[in-house]
């Protein structure tokens, strides 16, 4: 079975490949020999009688070669030859004709003939004519399929080179390209906004337009060939249109300069690119200023423990006893508030780092409360405070985690009490409204300053005035008070009179 | 004798290096009077006319020190005394000011910026100088 598939296949296969023939002869005797004669031959042979059925046989499909009579009653073989041309212009025509003539050869080859055959031939002329016109029928097509690829070829490139310019104009980063004379050989919208420039052209010298850091970024290749292959980066502040500086807009960008090698390993041309690293670096400044903060309020307790201990440690001082001691004191509060800046500090680190492991659960904000009441127990009976709590019916759970909920309390009940008067009263309202459960916590204490309640849950701020001087706090229980409610989606605000007490109230969405 | 008992004003908003600072000073053989924020200073340098006042920058604002100097320097008796400055700001944040530029000259007052913690001798030198300074 398969054995006769493959002959099968095979013969096809030359079918194919035999040369297609299309004779045009109105003579019945030299029809039928040319043909036998060709099929002898190995070649496909189609013939025609007449002129117009040679045209219609012609144009229907391709042939490789057409043998055309030139003297046909109905139509002259040379317009038989121009419409096969027409539609298939590679098929290889042969005027055959009678009265050989140059004049006729002339004729024929003017039209496109390839060659013309004298009448009456021999065999082996007509072989021969054949071949070299299948030759030259090879040599077409091989022609048209280069020519064809040529084309798409350059489509193709035109296609990418559109398509990348595309690519670098919508980019928002910066691109400039120059080359090894520091001519302009491409950039794209964005470059000429970071390098404040109103235009550029392509091919002009640019070197001495660009901010002199971009120039010595560029110029660090440029006129050598023995570069390294690396990148040279810089940071500049753009000043903007107007000229003004300032960190409101200033503008600062990161221009990077790479060399773009030829082949041959010789310099082409440098690429720079310019990023915007203008919200990089406000939060690099919000970081250090945070840092500064931080080592300062860090250094305060550290400086006075340090002044305690060289006083007591001092011989040549008079000091009493009883002042010995008070610096002892003295000493341990100000380690014991480091200590707990130092935790508060360390939270906050783990709320920003988002490592805080939470565990969610349904939560009765009541019962959260009443605990964080009974820890301060000993802080509200000290100033003989009063506590009340109101909690509104059909109050539903929080899911949350209940140690943050507890901070949460914790450091807000704590500073009720903390800055309440003594014989003082806190009030706790617990009500579910629009979807939030809101928690009022009011004091009786010595409230706020306008200009003190807009930075109160800024790090580090305290109210300083007469009435908190001997209160002591680290500055962060408010700041992490807002992160644990924000973290939930929450909002907190201050409602406060200076004098009279203060009311905080939380909302959290449930 | 006692007349010639040299009166200083410590102003530090933290009560603990202002203790440390009044012991230190006072051991040196002057007189301290003392104030706990730049409102108070104030009022003592109105009313105690002191011969020198060390003055912490930040207290209520960042630049307390420098405004409470700035007041100081204007006022009739406070333009002959030194003032000094306390700051940590110069050590930990690497920021860096004193009265050189035409802008520092014009607002920050002070003879000297004096880094904490103070070194107490150190700053007793000083004063004495312009103490000196001012008799010649």
């Amino acid at each position: 079975m398969i054995s006769v598939t493959e002959t099968a296949q095979a013969e096809n296969i030359e079918v194919r490949n035999k040369p297609k023939v299309l004779i045009v002869e109105d003579e019945k005797g030299l029809r039928l020999g040319t043909k036998r004669l060709l099929q002898g031959e190995g070649y496909n042979v189609t013939a025609a009688e007449t002129g117009n059925e040679g045209v219609s046989l012609g144009t229907a499909s391709e042939f490789d070669l057409a043998v055309i009579d030139l003297r046909m009653p109905d139509l002259d073989g040379i317009e038989v030859m121009k419409e096969i041309v027409k539609i298939f212009p590679n098929t290889v025509c042969f005027i055959v004709t009678a009265y050989a003539s140059y004049d006729t050869a002339i004729e024929a080859a003017k039209v496109g003939a390839y060659s013309y055959i004298p009448k009456p031939f021999n065999p082996p002329e007509l072989l021969d004519q054949l071949r070299k016109g299948y030759e030259r029928r090879t040599l077409l097509l091989e022609a048209e399929k280069w020519r064809k690829e040529r084309e798409e070829r350059l489509l193709e490139i035109t296609f990418e080179k559109t398509r990348l310019n595309t690519v670098i104009n919508s980019i928002t980063d910066g691109v400039l390209v120059v080359n090894k004379n520091g001519e302009v050989v491409l950039y794209n919208p964005s470059a000429m906004r970071y390098l404040n420039l109103e235009k550029i052209s392509i091919e002009e010298y640019i070197i001495d337009k660009l901010h002199p850091s971009i120039s010595d970024l560029i110029n660090k290749f440029l006129g050598t060939n023995n570069f390294e292959r690396k990148s040279y980066s810089t940071q500049i502040e753009i000043k903007n249109a107007s000229g003004q500086k300032g960190p409101g807009d200033a503008l600062f960008i990161e221009a990077t300069s790479s060399p773009v090698p030829h082949p041959d390993g010789t310099l082409a041309g440098v690429v720079v690119t310019i990023k915007n690293i203008t919200e990089m670096k406000k939060i690099e400044m919000l970081k250090s200023q945070f840092v500064s903060m931080v080592s300062h309020e860090l250094k305060a307790p550290v400086a006075a423990v340090y002044g305690y201990l060289k006083l007591l440690s001092d011989g040549s001082l008079n000091i009493s006893r009883e002042q010995q001691a008070n610096y002892i004191i003295r000493s341990q509060i100000r380690l014991d508030g480091l200590l707990k800046m130092v935790n508060d500090l360390l939270d906050i680190s783990r709320m920003e780092m988002k490592t805080v492991q939470r565990e969610l659960k349904d939560l009765n904000l009541l019962e959260i409360i009443k605990g964080v009441i009974d820890l301060l127990h000993f802080e509200t009976s000290k100033k003989n405070i009063e506590v009340e709590i109101n909690k509104a019916e059909n109050v539903p759970s929080f899911r949350a985690d209940s140690d943050e909920m507890i901070r949460l309390f914790t450091n807000l009940i704590s500073n009720a009490v903390k800055y309440n008067k003594d014989n003082g009263k806190i009030n706790i309202d617990i009500n579910d409204e629009n979807k939030f459960i809101v928690i009022k916590i009011s004091d009786t204490g010595i409230g706020l300053k306008p200009a003190e309640k807009e930075k109160l849950f800024q790090e580090f701020f305290r109210a300083k005035n007469e009435k908190t001087k001997n209160i002591s706090g680290t500055g962060l229980g408010l700041s992490i008070v807002k992160r644990i409610v924000d973290s939930y989606s929450g909002k907190i605000e201050a409602e406060s009179e200076y004098g009279t007490g203060t009311c905080f109230k939380v909302s959290l969405p449930h | 004798m006692q007349a010639n008992v040299k009166k200083i004003l410590l102003v530090d908003d933290d009560l603990d290096l202002l203790e440390q600072n009044k012991i230190l000073v006072e051991s040196k053989g002057y007189k301290v009077i003392t104030a706990d924020n730049s409102k108070k200073g104030w009022e003592l340098f109105k009313s105690e006319k002191p011969d020198a006042a060390i003055i912490d920058l930040i207290m209520e604002e960042y630049d307390s020190g420098f405004i409470l100097c700035y007041k100081i320097k204007k006022d009739e008796w406070g333009k002959n005394i030194p003032v000094f400055i306390l700051t940590s700001a110069t050590y930990t944040t690497g920021f860096k000011f004193g009265s050189t530029t035409a802008e520092e000259k014009e607002w920050i007052k002070c003879d000297e910026i004096i880094n904490k913690p103070v070194e107490v001798d150190a700053l007793i030198r000083k004063l004495e100088n312009y103490f000196a300074s001012k008799q010649v």
